[in-house]
């Protein structure tokens, strides 16, 4: 037997003469094309739509601290130039979502390798190598843990086989009538700052709910409620934004409007506080004036820590009040600048933006009583960090490789999914290998002629929320074409801009659709079809506008187990899914029960940015446009969103 | 031993390591930052071991290695630029691992470890061994042991890889765990009312203590029950006792002809059937496999920063990789229960 290496002959040439595609060029990508190379790996194509930020620095190893801010494909390519010149290497940095990578460009690749942290991205690119046929090991790592599985088109399950559990989202009367964690306090807070410097959402509220159905004794009495604030103005008609603008962004102001006088309203509504331990409300004066030696904040561990790090302090409750006074009048100060119709996007690498959350969601905190928490911890859940090391990475761009040398041997039938854990498992098993499960022939991606069934209120839902919410964000099509299946052939969505601009402000039913219509979807860059069954149903749950029939209900938000067989995040959301299969694993059970409790390093909060209504952020000195073109922002820390 | 408490994490530091500090938490990023290691041989697994260490921020790494690069090197070793002009393994590589990290001081030393002086290891808190001939390991584990020097030893050998460690007789380390909430507080509707939460928020940390044995005694230790790569270790090892090298793609007939006959050796001796491990295992052992070094030297890194961090469960005390079965277990061997 002649070897390369540690290679058998044949696949040393196969290897060599292979084309691969990585995308991404992040903690998993940089380990993974150094890897390639030194496998023999020739001709690689890498591409990321990201730069350089220097929390990378202390895992993607192929960028040093003089590299920060320029493109991230770029710099990996020459780094590994640098001890394997003899590699051929293609650095994108763009977008794998722009249509000029299309099912053509993809048919060039012997296989392809995603190194991403976001679903949108992982979703997109399953697609493309279903319509191409070209073999995806997908992978993702959170903390500690990781995992690696391979796609093939007819032979295993495609990314989008299993439904992978949804972003957790928060009803609006959590968030803004009845906190019980922080999460809800800093949700509220980032709302807070779309209302007042950025873009204002109607999912976005953050005054009172009036029309909180936990809140009224008789239902009359919600509504008596929610008439009385409209007339009253000060509650629901003005916008938060024009308020505040009409005040001039008063501080003072805006701090008793927000912690003292809704806080007051929230009060009257007694029934909320029957079981639950009422808010106290703050007044700017009082607070201001707390003497610090007889502050009495409820926060106990207000004493300042030298040995830690700044950011980990809590503040106490006057600071917080200051922070927020400062914050304001700096954001207010920016907006300004930029004109009469600007908006500011919130970023958590902007300090000021990070101020502003930290302070707004911890005075809520405070008079909700619940422990306010230092800016350090409120960074990780607004900008739902993953905590990340360059060992897990390593592992996992590790087997990547090794899943690869296999397809290209051409024994794809043994190829796995493995998993990788914190602790070994009862069966002393780190590395947890199982075999990969064949195509759910009900899946919606790549069945053969994929439907689905979805519930909603034709007289409700907008054509818009058809196009955003249902079929980009839920069913990931990047640019969908809907056609009417009545006979006619009604046109309701084209992707050619400006198209049907004109139905996105109208109701389904104003176009005949009704229970029981047909839409055909498509996405031509994907090359996927899905029929969608409309059932019209009235009585979804407040703040839900769709339902698709067959999905699990909502439910608590899956806390993430040391086991990863479990469930794995990431980046930032929640990518495998428990699997439902009954392979075996070699002789083992699958499923195989941790000992250990739910990890509380790594935050179970991850959820997608709505990135469909987020304007493209402009040039501006304090918000690094890291992103050239961007349909969904594939970035690692992506926003918290709670659906209304 | 480890400075604890360098007093403040300066703000290059904590921007730096913001990502990992979130995940194992600052007290253990002081640990790793007053750590000194000693890492013997510069191949593949070696460099994997180096770089997973200068990127977790210890205060120093030396690479110690006597070898000249070959081109085999060339193929599994990132660290070591092509057109370099330094023929040693240590010194062509000091350049691209400083460069990983500036803040830990990178050294590098192209003597022997044989030659060595006990003295020199008793300025590291941890030691690493790769390429290190099974008696030469076996010497070095004492000393640490003794000093309760951390020890760690790994090697990939083709598509398998192993690791080591002997964290002494009475390792202590915390594990961090969710705090249980009484529901007195947050009083919401319905029965969970009753029932203590976990508050995902609040964590304790609770110490523990882990015992491990010395590789002597790890590896005189041959049961029946043992792993398949327990016994390929064994073998693969007295090859390198014997050839003083490890097999070389090269030489693939004499080689694989001469480690069938050390399995026949090991197994016989032992009263085992050769069957436990068979003949195509010579198919799978040359050379060093890139993506097994990155395998095992992640894990292996990762065991050396919680050894010097004292944050979380260690492996005892053995971590055996297969790269076609993609298994990785992590195996007690040699220690009394």
């Amino acid at each position: 037997m002649a070897l390369v290496g540690s290679l058998r002959k044949e696949l040393a040439e196969a290897v060599a003469s292979s084309r691969v595609l990585v995308v991404g060029a992040g903690g998993i990508g940089c380990e993974l094309l150094k890897n390639l190379v030194l496998s023999g790996f020739v001709h690689i194509d890498v591409i990321d739509l990201d730069t350089i930020d220097v929390s990378n620095l202390n895992r993607q190893f192929l960028f040093q601290k003089k590299h920060v801010g320029k493109s991230k494909a770029q710099i990996a390519k020459e780094s590994v130039l640098k001890f394997c010149p003899k590699a051929s290497i293609t650095a994108y940095h763009d977008s794998i979502m722009n249509p000029d990578y299309n099912v053509e460009f993809f048919r060039n690749f012997t296989l392809v390798m995603n190194a991403l942290d976001n679903r949108a991205a992982r979703n997109h690119v399953n697609r493309m190598c279903l319509a191409a046929d070209i073999p995806l090991i997908e992978s993702g790592t959170a903390g500690y843990l990781g995992q690696v599985t391979v796609i093939k088109k007819g032979v295993t399950e495609c990314y989008e086989c299993q439904p992978k559990p949804t972003q957790k989202t928060f009803p609006g009367c959590t968030i803004r009538n009845t906190p019980s964690e922080p999460i809800h306090c800093i949700v509220w807070a980032k709302y807070l700052f779309n209302q007042l410097f950025g873009e204002e959402d109607a999912d976005q509220e953050v005054s009172p709910d009036t029309a909180d159905p936990e809140a009224a004794w008789e239902p009359e009495e919600a509504a008596a409620r929610a008439g009385a604030s409209n007339k009253d103005g000060d509650i629901k008609r003005v916008s938060t934004k024009d308020w505040a603008k009409s005040t001039g962004y008063d501080t003072v102001k805006l701090f008793n409007k927000l912690f003292k006088d809704d806080i007051k309203y929230l009060l009257t509504m007694d029934k909320l506080w029957r079981k639950r331990k009422a808010p106290v409300p703050l007044d700017w004066n009082e607070v201001y004036n707390i003497d610090f030696l007889n502050a009495e904040s409820c926060d106990s561990k207000a004493e300042f820590t030298v040995v830690g790090l700044k950011d980990q302090q809590i503040l106490d409750l006057k600071s917080c009040a200051v922070l927020f006074a400062k914050s304001v009048e700096t954001l207010r100060a920016r907006l300004a600048e930029k004109g009469e119709k600007a908006e500011l996007v919130w970023d958590k690498d902007d300090p000021p933006s990070m101020d502003f959350v930290t302070a707004a969601a911890n005075l809520r905190m405070h008079i909700f009583s619940m422990n306010m928490k230092s800016k350090f911890d409120v960074k990780s859940m607004a900008g739902n960090i993953i905590p990340a090391i360059a060992t897990t990475n390593a592992v996992i761009a590790g087997l990547i490789v090794l899943e690869a040398l296999k397809i290209l041997s051409g024994t794809v039938e043994q190829c796995k999914t493995v998993f990788l854990n914190k602790q070994p498992n009862p069966r002393k098993k780190l590395l947890v290998p199982c075999a990969l499960d064949p195509p759910n022939p009900n899946c919606y991606v790549c069945a053969s002629r994929p439907e689905v069934t979805v519930k909603m209120n034709v007289n409700k839902v907008l054509v818009q929320t058809l196009q955003d919410k249902i079929l980009k964000e839920k069913f990931g099509m990047v640019a969908p074409d809907v056609q009417i299946e009545d006979g006619k052939g009604t046109i309701l969505i084209s992707s050619e801009e400006g198209e049907t601009e004109g139905n996105n402000r109208k109701c389904l039913v104003e176009f005949g659709i009704r229970n029981g219509s047909r839409l055909q979807s498509d996405d031509f860059l994907q090359d996927y079809t899905l029929l969608v069954n409309i059932v019209h149903c009235e009585d979804l749950e407040k703040d839900i506008e769709f339902e698709v029939v067959g999905d699990a209900p909502e439910k608590a938000p899956q806390k993430l187990t040391e086991d990863p067989e479990k469930n794995i995040a990431n980046g930032s959301d929640d990518g495998a899914q428990p699997s439902t299969s009954k392979a075996q694993e070699q002789d083992d059970v699958l499923i195989v029960d941790s000992d250990e409790e739910p990890s509380s390093a790594v935050s179970d909060i991850n959820m997608e940015d709505r990135t469909q209504k987020r304007k493209l952020e402009q040039e501006d000195d304090h918000i690094r446009a890291k992103r050239m073109r961007v349909e969904q922002p594939a970035d690692q820390d992506d926003d918290i969103i709670a659906l209304d | 031993m480890v400075e604890k408490e360098e007093s403040v994490i300066s703000e290059e530091e904590a921007a730096q390591y913001d990502r990992q500090i979130r995940l194992w938490g600052l007290d253990a990023q002081k640990r790793l930052r007053g750590s000194r290691v000693l890492l013997v041989g510069m191949k593949g697994l070696g460099a994997e071991v180096a770089k997973n260490l200068i990127l977790a921020g210890v205060k120093a790494l030396t690479m110690l290695d006597h070898e000249q690069i070959t081109e085999e090197v060339t193929r599994s070793q990132f660290l070591i630029p092509v057109d370099s002009s330094e023929k040693n393994r240590a010194h062509a590589s000091l350049e691209r691992a400083q460069y990983l990290n500036p803040m830990v001081e990178v050294k590098a030393d192209n003597e022997n470890v044989e030659n060595k002086s006990d003295d020199f290891f008793l300025q590291f808190d941890a030691v690493c061994l790769t390429c290190c001939s099974r008696d030469l390991m076996i010497k070095i584990d004492q000393l640490c042991h003794k000093h309760q020097i951390k020890f760690f030893a790994g090697d990939v050998f083709g598509y398998h890889g192993f690791t080591f460690a002997d964290l002494g007789v009475e390792h202590e380390f915390v594990e961090e765990k969710p705090k249980m909430v009484k529901p007195s507080q947050e009083i919401s509707d319905g029965p969970e009312a009753k029932k203590p939460k976990i508050d995902p928020n609040e964590t304790m940390m609770v110490k523990k203590i882990s015992s491990f044995c010395q590789l002597k005694d790890a590896l005189e230790n041959l049961l029946k029950r043992t792993p398949n790569d327990y016994f390929l270790l064994q073998v693969l090892l007295k090859f390198r006792t014997d050839k003083g090298r490890d097999p070389l793609p090269e030489c693939f007939p004499e080689d694989s002809e001469l480690l069938l006959q050390i399995r026949n050796d090991v197994l016989d001796s032992q009263g085992l059937s050769s069957d436990l491990l068979p003949d195509d295992f010579v198919s799978w052992c040359f050379s060093e496999m890139a993506p097994v070094c990155a395998v095992v030297g992640g894990v292996l890194g990762q065991e050396i920063v919680k050894a010097l961090s004292q944050r979380d469960a260690p492996h005892r005390n053995f971590f055996f990789f297969d790269g076609i079965k993609g298994s990785g277990v992590v195996d007690c061997l040699g220690v009394n229960q």
